[in-house]
């Protein structure tokens, strides 16, 4: 599997005596849209962390694109293309939506004091550009309408969403989304599900998602990972993976009848 | 989904109309300098002149402060030490310049005479000197969570009024300049413990006007930009700024550095208004005065801020002789009512500038109300104590740190918020980011 | 030699002192996770809580000449629960709440507690002739509770090593104070709640803790050793300046100091962070001194020790963010 856009091989991290995720691999291809999934606990948002920067990891490589981002910080991985959603959303509350796209593309953009303070051509043309494009996301999750009000201010579902606009604003080449239809209900989860697709296609984005919602994640992925006290005991498509005996202990406690 | 890059190529090119007019700021600030000077000046006499002065320089402090506590939501409670720097270095460039130009350091006068244009350099390389430190002393606290950076300011604060302090004495004359070797320079002679006098008074309301203009222009033009939008990133949620691409550590370095060189700067302008710099002018009491103003004026707002610095320099002004207000109290009286009034009917009517004319008539109304109490303070403490110049205005630090307290318990976001005054005329929306971006 | 030993023997005192207070701030940073900035000002207060109290006592049982035994401690209990009784103050009106709030926001409070505290002491209350309660507008002069006696004296050729009545007093006090914080922390039930808290605060309260009864005790315990320590300084350094004065503002950041460099939130970091600070501010001082004196011609050592403190403080932070015995504090995400 040479071929994967996002080549993660054994990385792992303990706090303390907790072995919270062990040995950790995973290969994403181009355009692929894999689910994780596991038990509470079970080290899902750790593997997230450890991916995007925010804790080292202590062993293990992460390849992007055919480039080690194991050692980077967090904004460089950004930088490098791997943007992330944030389980307990953590949007910018105090900022205007449209504020929140426009930051997120800030990593794109060239950015000099001088410029800033002159009001320099560069500067000018590049945040009308930035206008531009976050305005274009936001249509295009139907946010367009809030764009001056205060993030905070916004109804759950469309943080939500805000979020998913926002890493995307960053220009990712792979999107990490952290339980996204958190707190949904099953007629949001539906067209949520739709919209992630909707994003997969249309970017041709390559997408890695934590969820608790089994339903959602059989139906949408391709490939599922299931982690259980930060081990991975089972890696395979969701009709396999759901069938795995250990899958379903994990989840049950004990040996149950299908 | 097209990226940035390709918008941006999409984007036109500027025409010279647009590039003219981003530039326009600069000149409405040398307009307004000038006007404050030649027509406020005269209106406001020798001493009103001075607290006006003092208040342009207190904007110029609050203002840079809030770069660092109001946009990146650290605290820096040293800031006091980086004007300190910038004042000693400006003292030091025009009294020592002055010496060996022009033989001594009496007051040339006149309008941009040489001695201003020495201030100017003298302040700019107290300015570049406060940014050098800012930066030796940020980089490690910035690193580090917010209230590292509080105590290390706070410590670089009194480790700047410590070392004045053992500064060797001023050199008086223009022989004992010529005359001086390494013994005289090595501490450099500004003043040790009795201070640093005689430097001329050339921070007139125009170089003060014009600086402080020019710092709420940089201010602003900051905030509503890309960096600002980083900066203010940081101050929300540093874990998803970091997340989004935003190099934290460079930008709190670099809102350091800026705040500490405009604070040098502004300090090297007082060093010119007739005070004698002592090394207390770097220590924490200093600090708070101007933390007051930006937590009381709401932490990133510029207006806010600028509004707090002003009341708080002129209020203890009045709380020592609220005589003057209490004999324009038909004026102030009449504003106040028909203000209210009017603004009341203005916002009954829909009118977007109701807020305008409420706080106008409720400012008035303010006044006349602290000058009435001071006044009576005052004849009770002068009665209790004999003492004909005993005034409410000593306590001042009593009220404001209950006002700093009362804010974060009622109203945490300020006087302002993060918003800026004219948000407020405007129908509801949030502050920052504002449309157009061409020439604000 | 001689001159090495006395100022050890300063600097373990003062080490003692600055422990006593680095305590308080270690204790509420732990369970709190903000720098009280106030805590300094309750250290003042003790010192003139100090003043004030001996003061009356001797004009109240009209005492003439050396003071009887007993007036050291009660003068002392006296400090520690005024500043008690403040520091619960404190707590329940500037702090509690904000327990919600964001850190910045507590932090500007207890900014504004500080200068609150420093100003109201500028006041005058005039209880009695000569005595303002509880601060003072105007520097005093603490009373001799001790008589000014060598406990200790050893010679070195022709140099002496004197250790002081007071020297042994403090340290005695200040350690078996910090046994009395050991074994409240360690070995009590009100140690472990507090532990839980400092740990976990949610948590600590499903699990049936009285939180809020618990940081109140916390703050109280803090506040009580640094009226302690504040007094203690007094008998050490008797000429007592204004509330606002600059030295104590010092004293105050090197005891914080202290508890970073052993680790803000352990409270035997602080003890050693105290002692090494005082060490590290005195032996420079020492080491410094006729270098520094022979390099210029003014006297600059005493005031470039405060330097030194500093100096530290940074190479910490730079080297060992967490301090000493300190461990790192994981956000959660």
């Amino acid at each position: 599997m040479s071929d994967a856009l996002l080549q993660v091989r054994g990385i792992g991290i303990s706090f303390g005596g907790l072995k919270a995720v062990q040995d950790f691999s995973l290969s994403l291809p181009r355009g692929g849209l894999y689910g994780l999934i596991g038990p509470n606990g079970a080290g899902k948002t750790t593997a997230f962390n450890l991916l995007t920067g925010v804790y080292q990891a202590q062993s293990g490589t992460v390849e992007l694109d055919g480039r080690r981002i194991e050692r980077l910080k967090p904004h460089e991985i950004a930088h490098a293309g791997l943007s992330r959603t944030f389980q307990n959303i953590r949007l910018f509350g105090e900022l205007s939506v449209l504020d929140n796209v426009m930051l997120a593309c800030h990593c794109r953009g060239r950015h000099t004091l001088l410029g800033t303070v002159l009001r320099l051509s560069r500067f000018v043309r590049q945040e009308a550009a930035m206008r531009r494009r976050a305005t274009s996301l936001l249509e295009l999750f139907g946010l367009a309408r809030l764009a001056d009000e205060q993030a905070k201010s916004l109804p759950y579902g469309d943080q939500r969403r805000l979020e998913i606009c926002r890493a995307l604003a960053t220009e990712p080449k792979v999107l990490l989304l952290d339980e996204p239809a958190a707190g949904m209900n099953p007629s949001e989860k539906k067209s949520l599900a739709a919209s992630i697709r909707d994003i997969r296609d249309r970017f041709a984005m390559t997408i890695l998602l934590i969820e608790h919602d089994m339903g959602l994640v059989m139906d949408i992925c391709e490939q599922i990972t299931v982690l259980d006290y930060g081990v991975t005991i089972a890696q395979g498509p969701p009709r396999q993976v759901q069938q795995d005996p250990r899958v379903i202990e994990a989840y049950l406690g004990e040996p149950a009848k299908a | 989904m097209q990226s940035l890059a390709d918008n941006l190529a999409h984007q036109p090119a500027r025409g010279v109309r647009d590039r003219v007019l981003a530039q326009a700021p600069w000149g409405v600030a040398l307009l307004v300098a000038l006007v404050v000077h030649f027509v406020l000046g005269p209106v406001l006499g020798p001493y009103w002149s001075q607290v006006a002065t003092q208040a342009a320089i207190a904007v110029m402090l609050a203002v840079s402060l809030n770069i660092v506590n109001g946009y990146t939501g650290q605290f820096s409670i040293g800031h006091a030490g980086f004007a300190a720097v910038g004042g000693f270095t400006g003292a030091a460039v025009s009294y020592y310049g002055a010496l060996a130009l022009w033989g001594g350091a009496t007051k040339q006068e006149g309008f941009l005479v040489p001695g201003e244009w020495l201030m100017v350099g003298g302040s700019l390389l107290g300015a570049v000197l406060a940014a050098g430190l800012g930066y030796i002393v940020g980089l490690p606290a910035l690193r580090l969570r917010g209230d590292y950076l509080a105590i290390v300011t706070l410590g670089f604060g009194e480790i700047v009024r410590v070392l004045l302090q053992i500064s060797g004495p001023q050199l008086f004359e223009a022989d004992d300049l010529r005359s001086s070797g390494f013994k005289q320079w090595f501490p450099p002679p500004l003043g040790g413990a009795q201070g640093f006098t005689g430097v001329p008074t050339y921070a007139s309301l125009f170089w003060v006007g014009l600086f402080a203009a020019l710092v709420c222009i940089v201010a602003y033009r900051i905030k509503f930009s890309s960096p600002g939008r980083a900066l203010l990133s940081s101050r929300e949620d540093e874990i998803a700024a970091r997340a989004m691409g935003v190099n934290l550590a460079r930008y709190k370095v670099r809102a350091f550095v800026l705040a500490a060189a405009l604070a040098g700067l502004a300090g090297g302008l007082y060093a010119h208004t007739g005070v004698v710099m002592q090394p207390r002018e770097a220590g924490f009491i200093k600090s708070f005065e101007i933390i007051i103003f930006v937590v009381l004026g709401g932490l990133g707002s510029i207006s806010g801020v600028v509004l707090a610095a002003i009341g708080l320099t002129v209020l203890p002004e009045i709380l020592r002789d609220p005589q003057r207000l209490i004999e324009a109290w038909g004026l102030l009286a009449a504003v106040g009512v028909l203000a209210t009034v009017g603004g009341v009917a203005m916002r009954r009517s829909g009118s977007r500038w109701a807020p305008l004319a409420v706080g106008l008539g409720a400012t008035a109304l303010g006044l006349l109300a602290v000058a009435l109490v001071a006044s009576g303070a005052n004849a009770l403490m002068r009665s209790a104590t004999g003492d004909p110049q005993a005034n409410i205005g000593k306590y001042r630090m009593i009220f404001y740190s209950l006002m700093l307290i009362g804010a974060m318990l009622l109203r945490p976001q300020g006087l302002m918020g993060v918003r800026e005054v004219w948000d407020h005329f405007r129908r509801a929306r949030p502050a920052p980011g504002r449309p157009g971006g061409a020439a604000t | 030699m001689a001159d090495f030993l006395q100022i050890l023997v300063t600097a373990v005192a003062v080490g003692s002192l600055y422990a006593l207070i680095a305590l308080g701030y270690t204790m509420v940073y732990g369970i709190l996770k903000f720098i009280n900035f106030a805590h300094s000002d309750v250290f003042v207060l003790g010192a003139w809580t100090g003043f004030t109290a001996s003061t009356l006592l001797i004009s109240r049982f009209s005492i003439s000449g050396p003071p009887p035994l007993w007036l050291g401690p009660l003068v002392l209990v006296t400090a520690m629960v005024v500043c008690g009784l403040v520091g619960f103050t404190i707590e329940r009106l500037a702090y509690k709440p904000l327990r919600k709030a964001p850190r910045l926001n507590v932090l500007i409070t207890a900014i504004g507690v500080s200068l609150l505290l420093q100003n109201v002491g500028q006041l005058q209350f005039p209880i009695a002739p000569d005595l303002a309660l509880p601060f003072g507008a105007s520097p005093k002069r603490m009373p001799e509770l001790l008589p000014d006696a060598a406990l200790l004296t050893m010679s070195f050729g022709d140099n002496q090593v004197v250790i002081g009545l007071v020297d042994v007093i403090i340290v005695v006090s200040a350690i078996t104070l910090m046994l009395a914080l050991e074994v409240l922390v360690y070995r009590t039930r009100l140690g472990a709640a507090m532990r839980a808290v400092s740990f976990n605060t949610d948590n600590a309260a499903l699990m049936g803790i009285p939180v809020d009864r618990v940081i109140s005790i916390t703050f109280v315990t803090g506040a009580m050793l640094a009226a302690a320590a504040g007094f203690l300084y007094s008998m050490k350094y008797p000429g007592l300046n204004q509330p606002a004065h600059e030295v104590w503002v010092l004293l105050g950041l090197k005891a914080f100091v202290a508890a970073v460099v052993g680790g803000i939130g352990n409270v035997r970091g602080a003890v050693l962070g105290g002692f090494l600070i005082a060490l590290i501010e005195f032996m420079g001082q020492f080491v410094w001194a006729r270098t520094l004196d022979q390099w210029f011609s003014t006297s600059m050592a005493p005031t470039l020790r405060d330097v030194y403190v500093f100096a530290v403080l940074i190479i910490v932070l730079l080297v060992k963010p967490t301090g000493l015995l300190g461990t790192p504090i994981r956000e959660k995400v």
